[in-house]
Formats: C-alpha cells, structure tokens, sequence
C-alpha cells in the first residue's frame, strides 16, 4: 500500500468523494425534532375552548371546579372569607327573563385576545402569551387588584392569605392575582386542561381555534356558538353554545 | 510565646469547621450526586453558579412563564428538587428555612429569598 499520494491524485480522490456525498446528501430531507418546549410559543396557534352548556350537566360542572382545584391547589385556604375566597372556575346560573329557563355554565378566565386586564396593568404583570393564554405574571404584580375591576368576567380573584404547600407547577402567593391559566403547564406537555379532561362527553372541547383540522375548529364552524358580552369585541378564546 | 500560638491554632481551627459547617447541608440528591461526582456536570463552574444564579433563574422565569419555554436548565424546581434535605422523620423541610440550602448563604449576606413566597418550597409529592 503506497502512501505516498502525489497532489494530483488527492485532488481526484477529494473531488470524488465530495461530489459523493454531495449527491447523497441533496437526497436527505433534513429533518429537525425541535422540541416544542424549546422553542417560544407563536401566534400561529390560539388555543381556545368550547363548552356545550346543553350537554353539561351541573354535576359536570361540578367536577370542572373540582378538578381546577386539584390541579391548581386553589380552594383550600382557611381566611379568606367570602368575596375573598378564590374562585378561578365558578359555576353560574343563568335564567331567561321571559321563559324563566335557567341554564348553568362554567365561567373563568375567557382568554380574550384584546383584555382589557392587560390593558390596565401598570406593571406589565397582567400579560397574554403569543397563542393567546392570558396570565398573571406573579413576579411583577404588585397586586393593586386593577385587573380585577377591569375583567368583564369577574374571573380573577387576590390571594389574601399566606399560602404554603402550592402545587410544584403552580406558584400562589399572597398579595397577587391569580385565575385560569388554561392549564398552561399541561397545554405546553401537549395535555388538555384539567376542566375539559374532567368531563367524559364533548361537551367542553379543548383546541387550536386557528387549526382548520382540530376538532373546536370544525365544531364552530358546524355549530352555533356565542360569546359572553360579544359586544365588547373582546374575542374570546373561551365560546360557548346552547347559551 | 506559647499561649499566643495556642490561641492562633485555635482560632485557625474554628474559622475552619465554620467555613467547613456553612457548606454542610446542601440537600439529599445533590449530596448523592457529589458522592458520585457527578456535581460536575450540573455546576461545571460553581463560582459561576453562586455569583450568577439570580441572573439564571430570571431570564429563566421570564422565558418560561411568558414564552412557555420549559427546558430543566436552570428552572427552580430542579433547584428544589437536588438541594433539599430531609429530616428524620424522612418529610422535606422547607429549603428556605433555617440552616436550609438557601437560606444559610442568604442569612450570612442579608439578603432575603423572595422566591418562595409563591414558589413551593419542597419536591413534590411523588418524588
């Protein structure tokens, strides 16, 4: 084996086996796993929910609250009294004037794409993330409570007490704001939120409003549906039907 | 001559087992994982991470809480989760409090932990 390779002969082999694997590679489609935890959330997506009214029962209802609580660790604080209390999903009733019929329905956070509690906060706290969850950014709320007057939905509540034992995905202190994050920590693993998985039926449908192929979007195209106080355009991630 | 020199020792030694005390507990797992010397590959540069560590976990919180960036690097639940220490009674105590991880540098400096004012203070249950 000679291993004296004069110039000419390494330009050859170099040329040969550069234009090899050249041609090899041009047949690769390059495919990169990028992780979707990795990379910030975009506005190519607005995850939203539907909520059937005439399909829940207020049992359902019930387990909704219930399974907020037990996943976000809200509900168990001893202080608080009354009006005090937080409450990030409550069950509403209402009635029909006319026709007396009551329907009841879940209410919380309606992550509104233009709200008016960011629109108030004078710390930056109150925020809505590019795929349209609204949040409450604990670190700089200074808990002046103005988002809580300016949400047309009552949504949000003030923690009034020391809170130990939080749960690990869901900081809560007191002297902030808190409400419905749409389970955000579970939306990010690629779960639904822990109110929509509590309910067997479809009657609360969890998606992405901008995905033709998701199951809320073809539902609202198929469906009638509502939001609650339409006439402040606040355009609701959060859409009910049967109300 | 020789009572000075006494003294000196003496104090040589105390100001060893303090320095020596205020680096005891630094919680069960990352005990185990300096046992095996693998605190390396966490912390390659622990002067980095003690100097550094406030700057670290608020580029973090902001990545995360308003980009939904969720990486373990730097994220203060693996802070928890390694430098917690358990008591006898096998229950995780508060790493805020006294003699806990944090708190031991955070008492000696004057500086208060705020972070746990919301942030739980123990690894989670199933831990």
């Amino acid at each position: 084996m000679s291993k004296n390779l004069n110039r000419r002969d390494f330009i050859k082999t170099t040329t040969a086996t550069t234009a090899g694997v050249a041609t090899i590679a041009s047949g690769i489609t390059l495919t990169t796993f990028v992780n979707a935890n990795e990379s910030p959330v975009t506005d190519e997506k607005r995850w939203g929910m539907l909520i059937d009214t005439n399909k829940l029962t207020e049992a359902d209802i019930d387990e909704m609250v219930n399974a907020c609580q037990e996943e976000q660790g809200w509900g168990g604080e001893t202080h608080s009294t009354g009006d005090q209390k937080p409450r990030w999903i409550k069950k509403l009733k209402v009635q029909d004037k006319t026709t007396k019929k009551i329907t009841s329905l879940p209410l919380m956070c309606q992550h509104c794409e233009k709200p008016p509690c960011v629109d108030v906060c004078p710390t930056n706290a109150s925020m809505k993330r590019e795929d349209g969850i609204v949040l409450v950014d604990r670190h700089l709320c200074i808990g002046c409570r103005y988002c809580m007057m300016a949400c047309p939905y009552d949504a949000r509540s003030f923690a009034h007490e020391t809170i130990t034992d939080q749960k690990e995905h869901m900081p809560r202190g007191k002297g902030t704001v808190e409400a419905c994050t749409m389970c955000v920590h579970r939306v990010d693993k690629g779960e639904s939120p822990a109110c929509a998985e509590a309910v067997d039926s479809d009657a609360v449908i969890f998606g992405d409003l901008y995905d033709a192929n998701s199951k809320i979007n073809q539902t609202l195209k198929k469906i009638q549906s509502s939001q609650i106080r339409a006439d402040l355009n606040l355009n609701t991630g959060v859409r009910y039907s049967g109300i | 001559m020789s009572r000075l020199l006494v003294v000196f020792i003496s104090l040589l030694i105390g100001s060893i087992s303090v320095h020596a005390d205020s680096h005891i507990n630094i919680g069960d797992r990352a005990q185990e994982l300096k046992d095996e010397g693998k605190s390396k590959d966490i912390h390659p540069d622990l002067r980095e991470i003690r100097i550094m560590h406030p700057e670290f976990l608020q580029h973090k919180r902001d990545e995360t809480l308003r980009q939904g960036v969720r990486t373990k690097r730097n994220s203060l639940k693996a802070c928890v989760n390694c430098h917690s220490a358990a008591d006898t009674n096998d229950e995780y105590v508060p790493i805020d409090q006294h003699g806990q991880f944090c708190s031991t540098c955070h008492q000696k400096v004057g500086t208060s932990v705020d972070c746990f004012s919301c942030h739980r203070t123990t690894p989670k249950e199933d831990l």
